[in-house]
């Protein structure tokens, strides 16, 4: 208050009585925060068809768009052994061509929409969607039914998008990030359902073929195993009414929806697993620990303890990474739950001989959050961040849609969008101690590095009971072990 | 290309920024976006458009200041002292912004380009007055250490590293403007090089910050959920003090010349599983007349996957991966690029002919009507998306107001973009590509660096 500049006071002062209240606070510290206004989450709106499609609305009419969602609840925890990627593959050929339509007068289609449809698989789920105004959605709603019902699979189409995503893997696989985050979800599960990448791996799409594809198609694309989610300008009525026009005539065959086996951990032996890649720019850190499940009692302290963590500029590893040492351009943390068993994932990218320091510090804020409690005052923003983050993301359709497509494929209730702040707000210290103690033990943790070997690899020798290096040609992300981490 | 402070929302190399609307759709009216605009004695320019859909207010703080402004030997300062802004001022702590915004539930985030310095918030709309004190503050007095400034700057190096030399085609995308601009600063890469950010000096920063971050040579933006009085008063109690310097502020005078040949670049990477090849031609500024119809050919070439680009090279033709075209837009002179990354096994030579031929088509044969419709309802429906949110809104305020000088130009560019006809499309096709020279830049692996055998 000493420093008050004489100017400021001026300024204050010409705004008459209305400010004099205003004037009375001092200028060297920020002004107080007025009253909170909350904002107004509507419970998801819901109905069936006979068929058994489920149908989710949620509501939000400031702006004429809406985003449109067919979920499939599976996706690649049902590829079959040898078929690493089938899932993403078949939900990437649906916007390739239908009975009735080629692929470029599909494409043209939709955009001439204003949209684009897109398709593709993750692990529990594999979704068709679209973004368009609200008089478009009749005509998006028949392409999207039309590609989810009636796909061609033609074969021309098949070895074309074959060879691109093969092409696509020799980028992926070029960039020490991509590189290094594939192969600690690998260290985690093994050959376990979630071990090998969604996409698939340059060995595995050669082996895919169309009776594969098809046959994944006529197992899990049926409206009993189906969602169809609406966000937006458009009401439960009109939603049902769009539905059954367009959804109504899908058939549920007899045969029993394909299970997944039970996902479980199968992580390689403890060590750290270092991939050369010559001349890389940076080195790729990843870390990667099994956690629960999506549907797990103590999911919110996860995101809470995760945020703490791994989660905005001011978690605990951007802290320690980027503000008080410069070492990377930011580095945080991502808890990917899944049905039966999630991973919490780790990924920095730092210069190479940087890398080992990197790996010590995300385990040294492991066991942190393990065995001193989180402050309170911390504890409070990081929830404050990711309740923020939470209400911004229901500003946009397709953000609405993101947040209800991720409970329906959970298998928790759609009300649950109502109840996600209150939740997050009751998380306590203990809460995130325990949740740390119970995931984050050094046993579980596996790191790899990608990068150039040379500058960071003895440095990584302290850190663990075995460093591996892998040169980039020879990775193999289906392989059941890597060879010398025995 | 944008660098921003933070790349946790920050998209990775795609190229081009500037935001695009459209006319509107068949049956669909588009309200205009209603807007307020002053100029405070000291120059400050303020703009506020109110909505209150959410309890959420933006605040963007524009500064006219891009990396062409970056000093002589300094390539990237100004990307570099964008970061320096969020460190410590004569009130406010470093990091302090990140108390202000993410902990109480907001966000934050800065972006530098060619012409521009950008910082934005979004939060909860309680915590309005609080965000303007802080950004008054370190638009006056920013007061940053030695300590603080040697430790950003490592980060900023990792920046560079991050988006140019760890992914397989940053270096690609990084020589496009230094092999295509003949004279003018944008030449310079916004994000540097590690030799010139090395070599700045907290020095330079005070000396950046008397000079560019001043009231006259900024633009506010607030947008969502506020008072529009309370807004104003609150705007005159915390920016009106700020003085303005004396001196006027230095701008760019330099001139692109017309490129007068044809000419080739090449560029390398020791990671570069496909080569890679883009055609650039020189833009007009974003100013110009004949941006709307620019804007649409660069639609029809590169706008999703049934564009042009896509189309030929991408599924008919199958040389390409990837095959796209951008108009990359400044106040000054600005690019077209036509840029595709090969399929497997597949020659640049053919690349290169193909991108040359559907872009040259483009000029010589008037685009269907079905087609241009099409592209009219894409760049409507992306307008739409983008704004949103008040974080959005304020975007595309704030880049009508300072990058086109003219702040109604946000609902403008709308009836603009519906005006556009075949023959004006054809015309400036003709006019900026074929008529004009250009300048091809390959990218392939750099062959005394070959990785162990890609799988």
């Amino acid at each position: 208050m000493k420093h008050k500049p004489l100017k400021a006071l001026l300024a204050g002062l010409s705004l008459g009585a209305a400010a004099a209240a205003a004037l009375a606070q001092p200028y060297d510290t920020p002004p107080p925060p007025a009253a909170p206004r909350e904002p107004r989450i509507a419970a998801p709106a819901e109905g069936r068809l006979l068929n058994g499609l489920g149908v989710v609305v949620a509501e939000r009419h400031d702006v004429p768009l809406v985003t449109a969602r067919l979920v499939v609840l599976s996706g690649a925890e049902v590829d079959p052994p040898q078929r690493a990627g089938l899932a993403s593959v078949t939900a990437g050929l649906l916007t390739r061509g239908t009975r009735r339509r080629s692929a470029p007068a599909l494409v043209a289609a939709a955009e001439a929409l204003g949209g684009s449809l897109d398709s593709g698989a993750g692990w529990n789920a594999s979704q068709v969607g679209i973004t368009v105004t609200t008089p478009k959605l009749p005509a998006a709603l028949a392409l999207v039914s039309e590609v989810v019902m009636r796909p061609a699979f033609a074969p021309a189409e098949i070895e074309r998008y074959r060879t691109q995503a093969l092409d696509e893997m020799k980028v992926a696989y070029a960039e020490p990030g991509t590189l290094a985050g594939l192969t600690a979800q690998r260290s985690v599960f093994g050959d376990g359902s979630y071990g090998h990448p969604v996409s698939g791996t340059p060995a595995s799409l050669p082996r895919l073929t169309r009776a594969d594809i098809a046959k994944l198609h006529a197992g899990i694309y049926r409206p009993d195993n189906a969602v169809l989610v609406l966000a937006g300008d458009v009401d439960l009525p009109t939603a049902l009414q769009l539905a059954q026009r367009h959804f109504g005539g899908w058939r549920a065959p007899h045969t029993p929806i394909p299970k997944a086996p039970p996902p479980a951990a199968r992580p390689w032996p403890e060590g750290v697993v270092v991939i050369d890649m010559p001349g890389a720019g940076q080195a790729g850190v990843a870390m990667a620990l099994p956690t629960i499940a999506s549907d797990a009692p103590d999911r919110i302290a996860g995101m809470v303890t995760n945020a703490v963590l791994g989660t905005g500029y001011s978690s605990r590893l951007n802290q320690e990474i980027r503000i008080k040492r410069g070492l990377s351009y930011g580095a945080r943390s991502h808890l990917d739950t899944r049905r039966g068993v999630g991973v919490l994932r780790v990924g920095v990218q730092t210069k190479n001989p940087s890398a080992a320091e990197v790996v010590g510090l995300v385990s040294g804020e492991l066991d942190r959050l393990m065995h001193t409690p989180v402050p309170a005052e911390e504890l409070a923003a990081r929830k404050a961040n990711l309740i923020g983050g939470f209400s911004r993301s229901l500003e946009t359709t397709s953000g609405l849609a993101d947040e209800v497509v991720a409970l329906q494929i959970a298998g928790l209730p759609a009300s649950d969008l109502v109840q996600r702040i209150p939740e997050l707000e009751e998380v306590s210290i203990s809460d995130v101690q325990a949740f740390a103690m119970k995931n984050f033990d050094a046993a579980r943790r596996r790191a790899v590095v990608a990068g150039v070997a040379s500058e960071f690899e003895a440095g990584l020798k302290p850190l663990a009971p075995k460093v591996v290096v892998v040169p980039q040609g020879k990775l193999d992300l289906e392989a059941r072990g890597l060879p010398g981490l025995e | 290309m944008k660098f921003s402070r933070s790349w946790l929302v920050a998209a990775a190399w795609v190229l081009g920024s500037a935001a695009i609307a459209a006319p509107p759709a068949p049956g669909l009216k588009l309200a205009p976006l209603a807007y307020t605009e002053r100029t405070l004695p000291n120059g400050l320019q303020v703009l506020a458009a109110e909505n209150h859909a959410s309890p959420t207010v933006s605040v963007h703080v524009w500064y006219h200041v891009g990396s062409k402004d970056d000093p002589a030997g300094r390539s990237g300062f100004a990307h570099l002292f964008e970061h320096m802004m969020f460190k410590s001022t004569r009130y406010l702590k470093a990091e302090q912004f990140d108390r202000l915004t993410e902990d109480v539930g907001g966000s934050n985030n800065a972006f530098t380009s060619d012409d521009v310095t950008a910082y934005h918030e979004v939060v909860p709309s309680n915590h309005l007055e609080r965000l303007l004190w802080a950004e008054a503050e370190r638009m006056a007095h920013l007061e940053v250490d030695e300590a603080n400034f040697k430790s950003e700057r490592s980060v900023v190096e990792e920046e560079f590293r991050q988006s140019v030399l760890a992914p397989p085609y940053g270096r690609f995308f990084h020589a496009l403007p230094q092999a295509a601009f003949v004279a003018h600063p944008y030449k310079r890469p916004t994000i540097g090089n590690i030799e010139d950010l090395e070599a700045a000096t907290l020095d330079d920063v005070i000396a950046f910050h008397r000079t560019h971050y001043r009231p006259d040579n900024a633009t506010l933006v607030v947008t969502g959920d506020f008072e529009p009085k309370q807004l104003q008063a609150w705007v005159d109690k915390y920016f009106a003090p700020v003085t303005r310097p004396e001196a006027p502020v230095p701008r760019v005078g330099v001139q692109e010349p017309a490129w007068e040949t044809d000419r080739e670049a090449a560029a390398t990477g020791p990671q570069v599983p496909l080569p890679a090849v883009a055609i650039v031609w020189q833009a007009p500024a974003v100013t110009s007349a004949d941006v709307p119809a620019l804007r649409v050919a660069a639609a029809l070439l590169g706008v999703g996957e049934s564009s042009r680009l896509n189309q030929a090279l991408v599924y008919r033709q199958q040389i390409a991966g990837q095959a796209g075209f951008d108009a990359d837009l400044r106040t000054g002179p600005g690019l077209l690029i036509a840029y595709a990354i090969a399929a497997g096994g597949k020659p640049l030579k053919a690349l290169t002919t193909a991108l040359q031929v559907e872009v040259m088509r483009l000029a010589e044969q008037p685009a269907p009507a079905a087609e241009l419709a099409k592209v009219k309802t894409q760049l409507l429906t992306q307008a739409l998306v983008e704004r949103q949110t008040p974080e959005g809104q304020a975007s595309a305020l704030a880049n009508a107001a300072v990058l086109y000088a003219d702040a109604a130009q946000v609902n403008r560019q709308l009836d603009e973009l519906q005006r556009v006809s075949a023959a004006d499309v054809q015309r400036v096709m003709r006019h900026y590509v074929a008529q004009a020279h250009r300048v091809t830049v390959t990218y392939t692996q750099d062959t005394a660096k070959q990785p162990g055998g890609t799988p």
